[in-house]
């Protein structure tokens, strides 16, 4: 300690002795294990001051202009002798991970130039190589080199990840059931009723400090994950005084400055991607009855209280052409560190470091061919090819404002580090339609007509996260770590006024409205706000065993997670006949001549209250784990662990019937589920050689029922007018007990480690699931639109991966800028089917078909490849990168008999990216994107036997150029 | 019991040696009363009810007892009592004032003790409409000059008979989507709604001011809707148990399905299986108005919904006027159906489905949005034929033109049409003076017979009557004659507001 006190003094003198001096930053980091060095001495050679590292290897020295010679050394490891460090006056060099190798028999010092240091990738390399878990991930750096804009594309590079509706982040092809993301280490909560993990577009990478993604489970890590946990790492603690400014500009022929874009009027705040109101509810849409001709007539209201409450609806339901602009983006951070140690003081009193960053992204959308069908089998089996029911095709336009600011504070004084985050991310997307429908009246549950639609849609999400973050160093040789979080998270979405309008075309010609074809016009207000509180406190103590280093680490944690979910519906109807249109333009609907009494179009309610469509639930998971960490064997290390986790479910809903006040099924903050699990996890990590590990891991993971799945829920999703029943309604064939999944997981790797962060790995992989879930559909609902989540047979997953990301300098030296890394992933999936699902295909088995009792899971992606090819120049500043992204032809909807299966199509994306540094320091970023080169659709089929493929959905983003500038002060 | 014995025995030596001691005569229990407790209550007028009283008398003696009554009619007034435990079980009618009133149980045991107990209740109101809120599980009955408001979608279910009486009044509150209200009456559930022509059941809207009084005064058009205001409930769905064409295999049926509008996690909502003879009730001189709730996107509820009907079941004398969806719709089933109007629907009039084996006979249709007749084939391997005869039709009336097409068929439906007539006018003039015929979708005929089907149009034009422009077909010709009985159909409101005229 003395010592500390006395580098210090020294440093602070040397401080105090000049003004125009720089700073040298740096992390001291174990070249094999990746753990910071704590207490390293860093000496400047010229003058013969320095300083130590603190809490997390990190170091400052303040010295005058010049041109240096640094000497790291701590007992027991290699002195590094680092040549060249360049200090300017009032900047800061900083060194980046500087790697201490452990002494070998011989006394031996390393020299290495300053420029040497500074790495990219080969830091998450080193985690890598080193981690007791089987992880994949991308740093800042490539995110920087890739142009990627938000997390989710980033995330896309990883190996074995697969993206999902452009949002959501899969691994290993695994479903979205089987995924989870965290923020920092603790559970956030989805933005999306309907799933599990995050959406990750609402990410900015600017605020992104790395991506990892956890393969396998270790007993540090919640257990409700079987295909990957994705972590995502925000930005913190500053080495260097930071202020960027960044900004770019994007063109899609087809969707920017494109006059027929589609758009409507909303909000004064739509940029902002929040709506300033405009959007609310009506007053008194929420009583349980509202202003129409049936409660005039039974005297609770007068007309004028219904031609004010139709009035109070915004009339506005048509789609309007307006030009698109240019996607655009900003963005900025500042972040300094101060050592808040007097100068003429002795006494440490820390470092504050703060960050600031912000950004804001404007996108344009517009698919000008979308079409989305409906197909059946027909009843004869010799009738192979499909008959359509429904298609819909024409425009959509969609305008996404997505803003992401974060304000970071860290504080280190002595062993100790506190941070605290805070983190906002508005949303706001604007989407307008406009579509032709034709319906098969020959089709099964059909009646058959023709009509145009049009739809008006804002969803608006906002995710706030506070972190509060300690890590402690204690005990003799300061072996004991500690670190502790609290973290509470808020997240909305809403849907505030969905508008809906459909004009039928008579046989004759004439323009109506059909409730029975197209349908009622009708609005909607659908909002889900979810509360997460993590606490955690983790322990590690760092000791040796059989002289070599180790760890046991124990803790544990309290999630509590609490989502209200609510939809309302209002149909506009007419109080007598559907009025004749003299055209099909929705905006004549709510024209005061036809608002009733003039005319008798007035707004019913279809919400009870209290309403079938509305829950509420609550989570609690209390954990405690203890692992151990030790080479047993030489050259072998064991990550033993087990996890222990209560989780209990409460529910509050009701079914239609219960709401209306009968004796049907209602829950009022219920258990619906309660279980204790263990959770035992072995990963073993052989090293072959320095550079060559052999893996081999086995744990016992879960996956929960979700909120609205455990439940007496009868949600009728809006948007794809289906019908949702939860897991405890008994059917015939079902009995109403919906359990968790329980997965066994198997893996086995081997992997090499080359220089320069090059890397050569094949892993297989093995995952059992007992009772895993699915959404079944309910065969006896005609319409086919009803389902229901399932404990359904026994799946099992086989996969297998590689990865290589090699330098081709061994091709030609000539050819050592350019870098080729590719991630394939295969897998094979089996799941068995239930009775119900079996016969229902059995029925409507083809002459010729065989149908089996087993099939791929659904979500599972049979094969997932990326591929890049990179080239970087640093002396010269370029860097540029060619990549490749597919995900094989994946089960998406399960059909049933009638309705034949959807499977979506590989979409191959091809991605060209180029930046130049410019300026003799290289400040400032040019940077040049195209995405989708082969200008591919996304397009997903329905596939029946020997029939030929009939469309599900299909858009075309089309070929996007983007063009970006970024500056550091 | 031995210590009764034993007491018995002592009690017979004291009787011995008290004799000629002429000491007092042996103490006897005197009876005692358990009235009902608490204070239940009574609808004024509430005929045939019941309390039960517990008379315990000494196990030696017997006994007799007397009611008395305030605020009801006692029916049994007196009675008598055995030995021991008695259960009395008093028999009364609820007065027509509301108000307290009581009944007084007086027991009297063979050595003249006596004792009394009385039970408490309030009468209350009787009222002219009563709000049915959860399933019917149990044999009900709604009764003649009573208002039934429906609270939600109600559900008859398997076992229990809902009897509506003749003249009663069944009204919808209002909704839209899971709000919507309905009468659904599930498989192994049987309605007996008979009414008659001179009071007839009506099931409409809340909003309809109609009364059971206007009814029996003869005049059933509802006083403040008109004929074409829809959507204001839901509608009548009645299910049962005989064959459906829902499916399609080599092996099995798939015997039942869900009707639509009802989520499956609502099993009372299943229709079809295997007994064709199946019987839900007896159904006659209903009309059912202004429903067809919208419940989802493209769905509504069917004026009168047929689900795997059988033959059992006997309907007849049915009107559906302003119904959102159908008329009347028949999803497979046997049960034959007589004398039915079908008066604007919003969509199809008369729609079939999955085969439906019976007989629409006499009837009368008055435009639709729709088409007047919807007929689809089989969706599965069973097949069957229907028949439809003796009717009339009108496509254009009182201002309102047929959406759909006169006859909408596909290539299995399998139908036999006969004694049919389309009135005229079967053509109208549009916007630019055109001249548009309403047409028959005639590319899908495969299954489907014709005889004496009229259409009021020159001979010349019937070939304009023929969408895809096809050969008019057998059994197809122009004429005048009106088919339908409507002497038997005056009943309904279309006939008392002239809708029938001319047929």
């Amino acid at each position: 300690m003395r010592h500390i006190f006395l580098f210090l003094a020294m440093t602070l003198m040397v401080s105090l002795a000049y003004s125009q001096q720089g700073k040298i930053r740096g992390t001291v980091i174990e070249d094999e294990s990746g753990f910071e060095v704590i207490g390293a001495n860093i000496l400047v050679q010229e003058t013969g001051t320095g300083n130590i590292t603190d809490i997390d290897g990190k170091f400052t020295i303040d010295v005058d202009p010049g041109v240096y010679t640094l000497q790291v050394s701590y007992i027991g490891f290699q002195t590094l002798t680092i040549e060249g460090v360049e200090v300017k006056s009032d900047e800061v060099n900083v060194l980046g991970e500087i790697r201490l190798s452990e002494e070998g028999l011989e006394l031996e010092e390393v020299v290495v130039k300053a420029t040497a240091i500074r790495t990219t990738e080969a830091a998450l390399m080193t985690i890598k190589k080193k981690s007791p878990q089987m992880l994949d991930g991308i740093s800042s750096s490539l995110m920087k080199l890739t142009g990627d804009g938000t997390a989710v594309e980033a995330a896309k590079r990883v190996t074995g990840v697969s993206i999902e509706g452009g949002k959501y982040v899969y691994v290993r092809g695994l479903g979205d059931r089987y995924s989870k993301t965290t923020l920092n280490r603790v559970d956030i909560p989805g933005l999306d009723p309907d799933r599990n993990t995050i959406q990750m577009d609402i990410f900015p990478t600017a605020l992104v400090s790395n991506i990892v993604v956890s393969k396998n489970f270790t007993a540090e890590m919640p257990a409700d994950f079987t295909g990957g946990l994705l972590n995502i790492e925000t930005k913190d603690f500053p080495d260097d005084k930071i202020l960027s400014v960044s900004a770019s500009l994007g063109y899609n022929p087809q969707m920017n400055l494109n006059s027929e874009f589609l758009s409507y009027t909303g909000g004064g705040t739509d940029f902002l991607g929040f709506d300033d109101g405009t959007r609310d509810l009506p007053a008194g849409a929420r009583s349980d009855v509202v202003p129409t001709p049936i409660s005039v007539i039974t005297g609770d209201f007068t007309d004028q209280d219904v031609a004010d409450f139709v009035g109070s609806f915004n009339p506005d339901f048509a789609a309007e052409q307006q030009t698109s602009f240019l996607d655009f983006s900003l963005s900025v951070s500042y972040g300094d560190q101060i050592n808040l140690t007097k100068e003429d003081s002795n006494e440490d009193k820390g470092t504050l470091g703060y960050i600031f960053s912000a950004s804001y992204k404007n996108d344009y959308t517009y698919y000008d061919d979308a079409f989305f069908g409906e197909y059946q089998r027909l009843s004869a089996n010799e009738e192979l090819d499909l008959r359509y029911a429904n298609t819909k095709q024409g425009s959509i336009g969609e305008n996404n404002i997505l803003i992401g600011l974060l304000g970071g504070l860290a504080y280190k004084k002595g062993n100790s580090k506190y941070r605290l985050t805070v983190m906002r991310f508005q949303n706001g997307e604007k989407r307008a339609g406009q579509f032709d429908i034709d319906n098969n009246g020959d089709a099964v549950g059909q009646s058959g007509f023709i009509a145009v639609s049009e739809n008006l849609e804002y969803n608006q999400r906002s995710l706030t996260n506070v972190l509060l973050n300690g890590t402690h160093k204690f005990g003799g040789d300061k072996s004991w770590e500690l670190d502790w979080r609290l973290s509470p998270t808020l997240s909305t979405v809403d849907d505030p006024d969905i508008r809906r309008a459909a004009f039928s075309i008579g046989q004759t010609g004439s323009i109506f409205i059909n409730a029975g074809e197209g349908g009622n016009p009708a609005r909607l207000w659908r909002s889900l706000s979810e509360l997460n509180a993590v606490s955690k406190v983790d322990l590690t103590k760092n000791y040796r065993f059989a002289g070599e280093a180790a760890k046991l680490k124990f803790g544990g944690s309290y999630t509590f997670k609490e989502r209200d979910y609510e939809i309302l519906l209002y149909d506009f109807q007419f109080f007598g006949g559907s009025q004749i249109f003299p055209d099909a333009d929705p905006n004549l609907i709510l024209q005061p001549e036809r608002i009733y009494p003039t005319g008798n179009i007035y707004v019913q309610s279809g919400n009870i209250f209290p309403n079938p469509n509305e829950y509420n639930s609550t989570a609690t998971t209390t954990a405690f784990y203890v692992s151990n960490e030790a080479d047993l064997l030489p050259r072998l290390k064991t990550i033993i662990g087990v996890r222990a986790e209560q989780f209990v479910q409460k529910h509050t809903g009701r079914d239609v019937i219960a709401a209306q006040g009968g004796d049907g099924n209602e829950l009022n903050d219920e258990e619906v589920l309660n279980a204790l699990d263990f959770f035992p996890s072995a990963n073993l990590i052989y090293s072959l050689a320095d550079d060559m590990n052999l893996r081999a891991a086995y744990s016992r993971t879960i996956a929960r029922p979700s909120f609205k799945e455990l439940s007496f829920a009868q949600i009728i999703d809006p948007l794809s007018n289906r019908i949702f029943n939860g897991g405890l309604f008994s059917y015939p064939d079902w009995d109403g007990n919906l359990v968790e999944t329980r997965i066994d997981n198997f893996d086995l790797r081997w992997e090499l480690f080359q220089q320069g962060g090059q890397l050569f790995s094949v892993s297989g992989f093995y995952k059992r699931f007992d009772n895993p879930i699915e959404l079944v559909r309910i065969p006896t609902q005609q319409t086919g639109n009803e389902f229901q989540p399932r404990n359904v047979g026994d799946g099992q997953v086989f996969g297998v991966e590689f990865e290589i990301r090699k330098n081709l300098a061994f091709i030609s030296p000539a050819m050592d800028k350019l870098s080729f890394n590719t991630n394939v992933t295969f897998v094979e999936s089996r799941i068995d089917m239930t009775d119900t699902e079996f016969n229902a295909r059995k029925n409507f088995e083809r002459r010729g078909e065989t149908i089996e009792s087993t099939r791929e899971m659904a979500g599972q992606a049979p094969y997932v490849i990326n591929a890049g090819l990179t080239y970087n120049d640093t002396e010269q500043g370029w860097a540029a990168g060619l990549f490749y992204n597919v995900k094989g032809e994946t089960l998406t909807v399960i059909g049933s008999g009638l309705y034949p299966d959807v499977f979506s199509e590989p979409f191959h994306s091809l991605n060209f990216s180029v930046n130049k540094r410019l300026g003799a320091e290289k400040k400032t970023t040019i940077d040049l994107k195209v995405s989708n080169i082969l200008n591919d659709r996304r397009e997903a089929f329905f596939q029946s036997f020997n029939a030929q493929n009939e469309i599900f959905n299909s858009v075309n983003p089309g070929v996007n150029f983007s063009l970006g500038l970024s500056h550091q002060f | 019991m031995n210590l009764r014995f034993l007491l018995l025995l002592l009690g017979f030596g004291f009787m011995f040696t008290a004799c000629d001691d002429d000491e007092p005569a042996p103490s006897f229990n005197a009876p005692t009363i358990d009235a009902p407790a608490g204070i239940s209550t009574l609808v004024a007028g509430a005929a045939s009810q019941a309390v039960n009283f517990t008379v315990t008398i000494d196990s030696e003696l017997t006994g007799s007892y007397a009611v008395t009554g305030t605020g009801v009619t006692i029916t049994t007034a007196s009675g008598d009592l055995a030995a021991g435990s008695n259960t009395v079980t008093v028999n009364f009618d609820a007065g027509s004032t509301p108000g307290a009133a009581s009944i007084t149980l007086t027991a009297t045991d063979s050595e003249g003790q006596s004792a009394s107990g009385t039970a408490v209740f309030t009468v209350e109101e009787n009222p002219s409409s009563i709000r049915v809120v959860g399933n019917i599980t149990a044999d009900a009955t709604w009764v003649t000059g009573k208002t039934y408001i429906l609270g939600g979608r109600i559900s008859v279910e398997d076992g229990a008979t809902l009897t509506i009486e003749a003249g009663t009044v069944v009204k919808g509150e209002a909704g839209t989507g899971v709000n919507a209200t309905a009468l659904v009456i599930a498989r192994g559930a049987k309605l007996n709604a008979e009414g008659t022509a001179s009071l007839p059941i009506i099931f409409t809207s809340i909003a309809d001011e109609i009364t059971p009084d206007q009814v029996a005064s003869g005049d059933f058009a509802s006083p403040n809707l008109g004929a074409d205001v829809t959507g204001l409930w839901g509608g009548l769905i009645v299910l049962g148990r005989a064959r459906i064409s829902a499916s399609t295999d080599a092996g099995e049926q798939l015997s039942e399905v869900q009707i639509e509008g009802i989520p499956t996690s609502d099993t009372n909502g299943l229709y079809g299986g295997s007994d064709d003879a199946d019987n839900s009730g007896t159904i006659s001189y209903i009309s059912i108005r202004h429903g067809g709730s919208n419940i989802g996107e493209g769905n509504e509820i069917n004026g009168l919904t047929l689900g795997g009907i059988g033959s059992g079941t006997s309907i007849s004398n049915v009107e559906v006027v302003g119904n959102q969806d159908d008329g009347i719709e028949w999803f497979g089933g046997t049960v034959s159906v007589t004398n039915a109007v079908v008066w604007n629907a919003g969509d199809d009039a008369i729609d079939t489905d999955q085969a439906w084996a019976g007989t629409l006979d006499n009837f009368v249709v008055v435009t639709a949005n729709g088409s007047l007749f919807e007929l689809d084939g089989p969706e599965g391997d069973y097949t069957a034929r229907h028949t439809i005869k003796n009717g009339s039709v009108r496509a254009i009336f009182g201002g309102r033109t047929t959406g759909g097409s006169l006859l909408d068929t596909d290539n299995g439906t399998s139908v036999d049409f006969s004694n049919i007539f389309f009135a005229g006018p079967l053509s109208f003039t549009d916007e630019d003076d055109n001249t548009v015929y309403l047409t028959i979708t005639d590319d899908e005929f495969a299954a489907t017979t014709f005889e004496n089907v009229i259409f009021n149009i020159d001979a010349a034009e019937l070939g304009n009557l023929m969408e895809q422009g096809g050969a008019v077909p057998a059994g197809v010709s122009a004429g005048t004659t009106s088919q339908a009985d409507i002497s038997v159909l005056g009943w309904t409101w279309a006939a008392q507001a002239g809708g029938l005229e001319g047929l």
